[in-house]
Formats: C-alpha cells, sequence, structure tokens
C-alpha cells in the first residue's frame, strides 16, 4: 500500500508549516490574556511594556486593531479580540505586544499590570444545572427536546415503568482540547493591498471567507496558505485568533507579523470540547429487546452558546431500534473558553454513556453484550423513513469477537493474572457519512503528468494520497505521475477537512474532473486539427486509442501544441440523501490490566472492525483509525482540563494536561470490512476519520468493570476511582 | 524570559567566583525562566567543569555532572537508583538533565509555575491557592498551611533511602551532607527548599556501600505509564536471610514536600518474615501523620499499597 506522498517532507522537517515561514523585517506577536473569568478590563497600564526593548507595538482594547467580525454560513459569526474591554473567561486575549523578536514581546507582556471590574464567575457543569436551557436544534433541524412513543404509550416514563428490567445512570464526560502538535499560529504579509496569510486551518477557502470581512477586504485581496496543518481534530476549522491579530498588526506596522500560541494559550485562546453530565435510562423485556431508552444530556457552553456537545441526538437516536424514545439536549452557559468540534464531537462523549448504560443493561439481563447490541441493531434513525444505505455491524462484531477472542471472557469477573486483574469490553461505533460540497481542478500535461488540486487540507489525515491515488486510479496512469496540490485558496474552493468528509467530498470531484479532462481531451485530439480528427476516439491507460493506433496524452497536447488541459469537477451532497440514512459502523474491542495493589488502569489490546465503505488507501486508513482508538483510549483514561471556580485551568500545559505516550498504546489491531458504499457518493467510500475515537472510551470502561466489577461513571477513570 | 547574562566557567574555582544560577541540564531552570517564574540575571554555564565520573568501587560516587542517563545504565549502580531514574522523565531528558541537578529541581505545582497566581515558594507571603484549589497532585505528609507542593524527584527518593550524602564546594570551602538533612519542609518559609547557601554548588553525590542493596526496587505510580511525575512512589532496599527481613530501607515519593524516608516502616520490618502480612503490617505506619486535602484524600490508601507493592517486589 502507498506511504503517504508527503512522509520524506514530514520526517526530514523539510514540509513548511505556518510558523515556518519567515520574512525580511518580520515582528513578533505576544497574546496577553485575562485573568479573570467575567467582568470588565478597567485599565491596562502598558507604559513598560512600550518602553522595553525591541518593543514595537502594544495592542489592548484601549489602543485596539480593526477587526470585524465576520460570519458565514457554516460557522456564523466568529469572535474577534480587542473589540471590546468585556472579559467572559479567564485566558481570554486581550492584547498583544509587538516586538523585534518572540522572547523581547514575551518578556514585554509580562510587565503589563491590568485592572478589572469582577463579576461573578459560573464555571461548574454541576452546579449550574438550574441555569440549564434547551439546546440549538441538531445538526439536521431536530429540535432539542423530543420523543418518539408507539401507540398507545403516553409517555417515555409509561414506557420505562413497563419494562421488564430498567437500568438507569448518570455518566460524565470531561473538557478537552484537541493539542495539536502544531499550537495556533499565524504569518501574516500585506503586500500591494493583498494580504498572504500562512497558518494551519482545515479549510483555506473559509479562512478567506471570515478573513476578508475581518479586516474590510475583498475576498480577492486575501490569499491563504496552508500546504501541511500540524493536527486539526475540529480545532483549526474555525480563524484561529493569531490569524486575526497577525492580519491586523501586519496592516497596523506595514511588516510581516507572526504570532504563535504558547502550549499553555491554546487551551483558552483556541477553543475545548466542553465537558457534559448524561442521563441514561434504557428499558428492556427479559429478553434483551430495549422497550424505552431516554437519553437527557447536558452540554457545559461558552456565554455566547456558541457550540454545544450535541450527545443525545447524535447517538441514541440512531444506534438502536426501540418503540420509545426520548432525548433531551440542554446547554449550561458558563463563563469558560470558547467550545468547538473536537474529533467525533457529540458521538465521543455521548457513546460514553449510551455504550456504558447498555453494558449495565447487558449485566442486568445477564446477556452477552454483544448479543444484546445485535438484538437490537437499528435499521435508521429513529423516526426517520431513510433506511441505512448499508449496514454491516454484524460482521464487525463477530469477526472482531474471533479476532479479539471474545469466547475467553469470563463475563461476571474477569481473569487475574499475577498481580493484574485482567478484562476485556466492547461497544458499538458509529459516525454519520456525508459530503460538503467540494471542487477539485484536474490538469493534464504535455509532459505526462496531472496536476490534481483542491484548496482543502491535509491536516495530516492523508488527503493529499488520496488526491493522489483517486486521480491515478481515475487518469488511469501511475500514482508518480500525479502531483497533487492543496491547501491554497488559489485552487478550487475544497470545502472544509472536517466531520469525516474529505476523502468522500473531494475524491468524488476528483472523478468528475477527471472525466470531464478526459472528455476534453478526446474532444479536442478528434476535432479538425487534432491528431485523430474526425476518429472515434477512447482513453484508457493514460492514452488516446483509435483505429489501432495510439498516442499518450502528452502526445496529443504536443501535437496540438499546448501545455495543458484543465477541467474542474464539483461535488456535494445530493439526492442521495433523500433516498437513505449514511453511517459508518464498527466494533470496538479492549482489553485492560488493573493492578490489585496500586489500581493502575492499562491497556493490554485493542480492536477496531469498521464498515467504512471502500477504503481507498488501507496504510493510512489503518493509521486514521488506530489514532483515533488511541484517542479514545485518552478520553478514558488521560485527557480533561480541571477549571478551578475562578476559571483558572490547573493543568493547561502537556506535563499535567495527559496524552497517552507510546508506553500507554500496545498493540493495535485495525480490520474492515470493505463494502463500498456507492449509494452515498461514486467513490464509495465513507468517513474514517472519527469513528476511531467513537465507543472507545465505553469499551476501556467496560473493560475495567469485567477486569474489576467496579464501574467508573466519570471520565478520565483516575486511580482514586479503583481505590477502596 | 528576560535578558540575562551567560558565562560559561571552565574550572569549579570560576563558577564559585561569580554569583548566579548554575546552569547544567537547563532541563528545571530554562523552562522556569521561559514562565518567567526564574528571572536570574547572571546564568553560568557550567557544562565544561570537570565534575564528572562514576565509580563504584566502595559504595558510589557520581559527579554531579553526570547525566541521568548515563547513571541509569552503569552496571555498578544499586537497581533501587536506575529504576527510579529510568522512571523518570524522557529518554531525551535525562540525556541532559544532570544528577546534581535533578537533586535541585523545583516542584511541579501548577501554582507555582504560573505567575498569575500567588505562591508562598515563589513570593513569600503572597498565599497558597492549592491548599483549597486543585491539589490532587499536590502532598499529604510534610505539609504546612503555607504549602502543599511535593518534591518532584525520584532519583532523591532512592538517594535518600540508601542514605547518601552530597558534596558541597563554595568560594570559602567544602562540605558534606546527608541528603536527607539537605531538604526542608516547607514550614513557614516554603521558598526555602533546602541548605543550599549562596554560592554553593553541589560537586558530587556519594552514596555508602551497601551490598544487599542490590535486591532493590523503585516503584513508580503514575496516571500514565511514562513521561509522568508520580502520585505516589516508593523505594525498597532489603536483606533478607533465610526468609527473615534482617535490614529495610524504605522511603517514598510524590506524596512529600521533601523525598520521605519511612524509618518507622524500617523498624517494623526488621526481624519479621518477609511474608505479605509482614509488609501489609509496616505499611500501615508509612501514613501516620498524612493531611490530606480535598482532591487527595486517596493519596492515603495509595501510600500504604505502594510501599506493600514496592516491598513484595523487591523481596522477589
Amino acid at each position: 500500500m502507498p506511504s503517504r506522498v508527503d512522509g520524506p517532507q514530514k520526517v526530514t522537517g523539510r514540509a513548511k508549516y505556518g510558523a515556518d515561514n519567515s520574512f525580511p523585517d518580520m515582528v513578533y506577536g505576544y497574546v496577553v490574556t485575562s485573568t479573570i473569568a467575567h467582568g470588565e478590563v478597567v485599565a491596562m497600564d502598558v507604559t513598560a511594556a512600550k518602553s522595553a526593548p525591541g518593543v514595537v507595538g502594544v495592542y489592548t482594547p484601549f489602543d485596539s486593531l480593526e477587526i470585524h467580525t465576520p460570519s458565514t454560513p457554516f460557522f456564523g459569526e466568529t469572535w474577534v479580540p480587542l473589540q471590546n474591554r468585556d472579559v467572559v473567561y479567564y485566558g481570554q486575549p486581550i492584547g498583544v505586544v509587538v516586538a523585534e523578536s518572540f522572547e523581547q514581546a514575551r518578556d514585554a507582556a509580562y510587565t503589563i499590570e491590568v485592572s478589572y471590574t469582577e463579576h461573578p464567575a459560573a464555571t461548574s457543569l454541576r452546579d449550574n444545572l438550574d441555569n440549564a436551557e434547551d439546546s440549538h436544534p441538531a445538526r439536521d433541524g431536530t429540535p432539542p427536546v423530543i420523543s418518539f412513543l408507539a401507540d398507545g404509550v403516553e409517555s417515555i416514563e409509561d414506557a420505562i415503568a413497563a419494562s421488564q428490567v430498567v437500568v438507569e445512570r448518570e455518566y460524565s464526560t470531561a473538557t478537552q482540547n484537541h493539542v495539536a502538535m502544531e499550537p495556533h499560529s499565524a504569518v501574516a504579509l500585506w503586500e500591494d493591498g493583498v494580504l498572504t496569510m500562512y497558518t494551519g486551518s482545515q479549510a483555506t477557502n473559509i479562512q478567506v471567507m471570515e478573513l476578508a470581512p475581518a479586516m474590510g477586504v475583498e475576498m480577492t485581496q486575501v490569499h491563504a496558505v496552508n500546504p501541511y496543518v500540524g493536527g486539526a481534530f475540529g480545532g483549526k476549522g474555525r480563524t484561529s485568533i493569531p490569524a486575526f491579530l497577525a492580519a491586523a498588526v501586519s496592516r497596523a506596522l506595514g511588516r510581516p507579523v507572526k504570532v504563535v500560541l504558547t502550549r499553555e494559550q491554546v487551551f483558552t485562546v483556541t477553543a475545548n470540547r466542553p465537558e457534559t453530565l448524561q442521563r441514561m435510562t434504557i428499558g428492556a423485556g427479559t429478553d434483551g429487546t430495549i422497550t424505552a431508552l431516554r437519553h437527557e444530556s447536558w452540554s457545559a457552553t461558552p456565554l455566547d452558546r456558541s457550540y454545544v456537545e450535541q450527545t443525545s441526538h447524535t447517538t441514541s437516536r440512531d444506534w438502536y431500534a426501540t418503540q420509545n424514545l426520548a432525548l433531551a439536549q440542554r446547554m449550561v452557559p458558563l463563563t469558560i473558553p470558547p467550545a468547538t468540534f473536537l474529533r467525533a464531537p457529540g458521538e465521543a462523549p455521548g457513546s460514553y454513556a449510551l455504550e456504558s448504560a447498555m453494558d449495565e443493561l447487558a449485566v442486568a439481563l445477564n446477556m452477552d453484550p454483544i448479543e444484546l447490541r445485535l438484538r437490537n441493531s437499528s435499521i435508521g434513525p429513529m423516526g426517520s423513513d431513510l433506511q441505512w444505505s448499508a449496514k454491516y455491524l454484524d460482521d464487525c462484531y463477530h469477526i472482531g469477537a474471533a479476532r479479539f477472542g471474545w469466547e475467553h471472557r469470563t463475563p461476571a469477573k474477569g481473569r487475574e493474572d499475577g498481580d493484574w486483574q485482567v478484562g476485556m469490553g466492547t461497544a458499538t461505533a458509529m459516525f454519520p457519512a456525508f459530503r460538503f460540497p467540494a471542487s477539485v481542478d484536474v490538469t493534464l500535461k504535455a509532459d505526462e503528468t496531472a496536476v490534481v488540486s483542491t484548496s482543502g487540507a491535509d491536516p495530516g489525515t492523508g488527503l493529499l494520497t488520496v488526491l493522489s491515488l483517486v486521480g491515478a486510479e481515475s487518469l488511469d496512469i501511475p500514482a508518480d505521475r500525479i502531483t497533487p496540490r492543496l491547501g491554497d485558496s488559489a485552487y478550487p474552493p475544497g470545502g472544509l477537512s472536517g466531520g469525516s468528509t474529505a476523502t468522500a467530498s473531494a475524491g468524488s470531484a476528483v472523478l468528475i474532473a477527471a472525466s470531464q479532462v478526459i472528455d476534453d481531451l478526446l474532444s479536442v485530439a478528434t476535432a479538425p486539427g487534432g491528431p485523430f480528427e474526425g476518429k472515434e476516439a477512447t482513453y484508457a491507460d493514460g492514452r488516446v486509442l483509435a483505429d489501432g493506433r495510439s498516442m499518450s496524452f502528452g502526445e496529443v497536447l504536443r501535437a496540438l501544441g499546448r501545455e495543458a488541459i484543465s477541467a474542474t469537477g464539483s461535488s456535494g451532497p445530493g439526492e442521495e440523501m433523500t433516498k437513505h440514512s449514511f453511517s459508518s459502523f464498527g466494533a470496538q474491542f479492549c482489553e485492560v490490566r488493573v493492578h490489585k495493589l496500586t489500581r493502575e488502569v492499562r491497556v493490554s489490546r485493542m480492536l477496531g472492525v469498521f464498515d467504512a465503505g471502500r477504503i481507498i488507501n488501507d496504510k493510512a486508513a489503518r493509521s486514521q483509525l488506530m489514532g483515533g482508538m488511541i484517542w479514545g483510549v485518552a478520553m478514558a483514561l488521560h485527557e480533561g482540563l480541571e477549571m478551578e471556580p475562578n476559571g483558572r485551568f490547573a493543568n493547561a500545559d502537556l506535563a499535567s494536561y495527559l496524552v497517552p505516550v507510546n508506553a500507554d498504546i500496545p498493540q493495535v489491531d485495525v480490520h474492515f470490512v470493505q463494502h463500498p458504499d456507492t449509494l452515498l457518493n461514486p467513490v464509495g467510500a465513507k468517513g474514517i476519520g472519527e469513528i476511531g475515537t467513537v465507543g472507545m472510551a465505553a469499551a476501556v470502561a467496560n473493560a475495567v468493570y469485567n477486569a474489576t466489577g467496579i464501574r467508573v461513571r466519570r471520565l478520565p477513570i483516575a486511580i482514586e476511582d479503583l481505590l477502596d | 524570559m528576560r535578558p540575562f547574562e551567560l558565562t560559561a566557567p571552565t574550572t569549579v574555582e570560576e563558577a564559585l567566583a561569580e554569583p548566579g544560577a548554575f546552569l547544567a541540564g537547563g532541563t528545571t531552570l530554562v523552562d522556569l525562566m521561559k514562565l518567567n517564574v526564574m528571572t536570574p540575571q547572571h546564568v553560568l554555564d557550567i557544562n565544561a567543569l570537570p565534575l564528572t565520573g562514576i565509580d563504584t568501587s566502595d559504595g558510589l560516587r557520581f559527579g554531579a555532572l553526570e547525566r541521568m542517563a548515563d547513571i541509569a545504565a552503569h552496571p555498578g549502580v544499586y537497581p533501587v537508583i536506575s529504576r527510579a531514574l529510568l522512571l523518570s522523565a524522557s529518554q531525551q531528558l535525562r540525556n541532559m538533565a544532570s544528577i546534581g541537578g535533578n537533586l535541585l529541581q523545583r516542584t511541579r505545582c501548577t501554582y507555582f509555575r504560573d505567575v498569575s497566581t500567588p505562591c508562598n515558594k515563589r513570593e513569600p507571603g503572597s498565599g497558597c491557592p492549592a491548599i483549597n484549589g486543585i491539589n490532587r497532585m499536590h502532598a499529604i505528609l510534610g505539609t504546612s498551611d503555607s504549602c502543599v507542593a511535593t518534591h518532584a524527584s525520584d532519583v532523591a527518593v532512592a538517594l535518600v533511602a540508601l542514605d547518601a550524602e552530597i558534596k558541597l564546594e563554595s568560594a570559602t570551602g567544602t562540605r558534606t551532607v546527608k541528603l536527607a538533612d539537605f531538604y526542608c519542609e516547607p514550614g513557614d518559609t516554603p521558598h526555602i527548599e533546602n541548605d543550599l547557601r549562596t554560592g554553593e554548588l553541589i560537586t558530587e553525590v556519594i552514596v555508602p556501600r551497601l551490598d544487599w542493596a542490590q535486591r532493590s526496587t523503585y516503584v513508580k505510580v503514575r496516571d500514565r505509564q511514562s513521561y509522568e511525575f508520580a502520585l505516589c512512589s516508593a523505594a525498597v532496599a532489603l536483606d533478607i536471610q533465610d526468609g527473615q527481613i534482617v535490614d529495610a530501607r524504605v522511603a517514598v515519593g510524590g506524596v512529600a514536600t521533601v523525598p520521605w524516608r519511612l524509618s518507622q516502616v524500617e523498624d517494623a520490618l526488621r526481624g519479621k518474615p518477609a511474608t505479605l502480612e509482614s509488609f501489609e503490617e509496616a505499611a500501615k505506619l508509612a501514613v501516620e501523620g498524612a493531611k490530606p486535602l480535598m482532591h487527595n484524600s486517596f493519596k492515603v490508601s495509595l501510600l500504604r499499597r505502594t510501599v506493600v507493592r514496592a516491598l513484595v517486589e523487591g523481596s522477589r
């Protein structure tokens, strides 16, 4: 299987990320942040900072920069810094110091004295449940509080009361940050009224749509360059604070500007996955048939309510067949940093609650948890007439159980191995499959190569390689003759690398563009003056054929005296959405070891078996899924921002906000059941970016229960949860 | 990072002649300078000083500039020391960090490291937000009303268990101090962390010969398997003859404001059979005087369990 085409650049350090760009006369910005969670900035004493060595500018709400609030169809309004004196969370950007070096800017920033008037902070989700509001409608417009009841059933409570076995439990998940290796950063440069922006982003064209109005210029006056992104995971969808500041400062000073967040700042100046609280109630018959399911969710949200972690609607509506279902998604506004999409937004914490509750139900029923899940498998989302286009979840479980040795699991209590208790757990994974609009340009060149380009981003997911592979396949030439290009707003709008959609979206557009460029090539080849004038020509193996004669596309172009021929193809969600529901599916398996005395939980094995349509690049896909599963382990055992009552994060650095290290991650096995889903798109690919994370935290927690008999209903699971 | 002057003396005499902050591996100092926690005006890079060498001929002697990685890999080093080193930090940090610097590393208390919060250790009298704050990682032993920060070193715990000494040199003379006596509990002066006098430099670490310390181990309990500070750790050496415990050394980390020797546990072990029952009985004494905080009360149980585990593994 092909390796990533950009692998050598990345591992040798030649890949140029946003902040790797430097220009003559460039200055450096250091962001100043608030040290209260709620109130107003009354004054900022910047006298010392302004006279500090190397300082060329200090900008605050009192001496601000021109930045307007942009709005896009996808994200709505995006907050921009320094436009007023309000503070709505601890660590909010309230200033930027600009100097000849990063160190000088930072040093000067430490001298700034800020005075505030403080308002009460509200930072705890649990303590503020009384302030909960109904959330926004779900992605598909479903209201936040909704129920589906069988004929004659008055209420979900009645359905629960009528169930033979009921499990009712509360689960909570922690605030998480994306902690991408590349911190948010930007280098901005204005030349002749045109802004060039070098910064990591999930969509260069959306960035242009935000930066242009923010700077009060036309979209043609912004050029976003983004060939490499050091991880994004939802955290680089919106334009970052460093990008807004760099653009505005650069224009104010007439010099190139670099702004890079420190790791500590990334936790508050960007955005996080908010914490959640979920109450699950599942009623079933003694045969395991689910008769009622209620999923009540509370998500923390910042005061502007700009993002809610939708845990109930993203899971419980889709996963299981039941006659009676009630969902309630609520949000609790708090003085916390911004919140946003983070890998499997909604599904990751939602699946922890749902799949833990399913495991508890299996225990209550004394039934194998796989059997319980397969017995209640859904044929489509509740309340929708559109069935899943394809669903091979049963295969995932059967293959997974065999590969993992599920039959060796002892249901009541795991086994012991020396000083360790060993247990196994499983959980379902689902993630919706869809497409965003994307356009791709395919160019055939006289030198026998082809260029496939789109403005979309490759935040480490392998999209560049996908462009190369799908391009090669659709042009019927070897991949080494394809030059894939992306991450530049000068290319056709490539959509968003988010929602596990990039391969399906851009890949489909490649097929369309390639087919168009081949048609165009045949028509110029057979047109008057062409080498196959008047013939019926066909295309294969990169060659035009007619009458037993053939020429490569390069030969055709050279015969015509042309350098190249291009076509643009566009794809997006279409009629298919009116015919079926679409999802990827998977079965997660995990084995953990818990030390009998000191109670550390160590994952010893994991396996994910996925039904994600056609896999374009097995090697990159496997890595993606492994990465996703590791995120699930991190969510289960490591990650969690801890907020103090005053809104300060107590562990906002990579020494105390834990993510797994190599030693935490043993054997990770990934298997695909490959069923191309051409009902969804011509490529047959579904998403693989996020489903790896879904369900894994529950699989870990379920394994911990199997090993120890202790059910932990709070993430991350810590040693103290397992001590007596 | 404030501007500072950097000099690089090549002899101990030169290094001791001028005041300043000594830079060895830099893994603590540079980190804290970036955070504005430490703001030395003069930094002395001492890496060129001849303070190297690992001598295992009679006990152990390490030059203060020996790197953690090199000591850990040296065949004559007692297992408890090399394990404590190998379970510290990451390979990259161990390649840089010196043994002398390790003993002087500052606490990982996140309030100490964040200059926007008060901290009695950083700014005497400013207050301690950890006592009523997020204190899961903090100490339960040796704490005071001023400070509950833990000492972060692993190898110091092993060295205290083995009665190690350090040699301190200054322009006015040389002295040798037991490491256990070198560290100061916070009391009402948490900014004074040890007995290092102005202008003094650790030049050597000395571990007295203890042949039975070949049977020794270090257990470190933490939230991830590597590259993480201890929630609780235990250094143990056991002299077991014919199934009886003749002598024992026990010290613990991650739970105390200084590397914490448990002589009461050692006393309780002496003369007992080397059995799980003896270990459990003795380990009960480990938590004497523990003062748990809001988020770290689990450390009382965890400390007892960690000591038992270390004794069990050390006796194998």
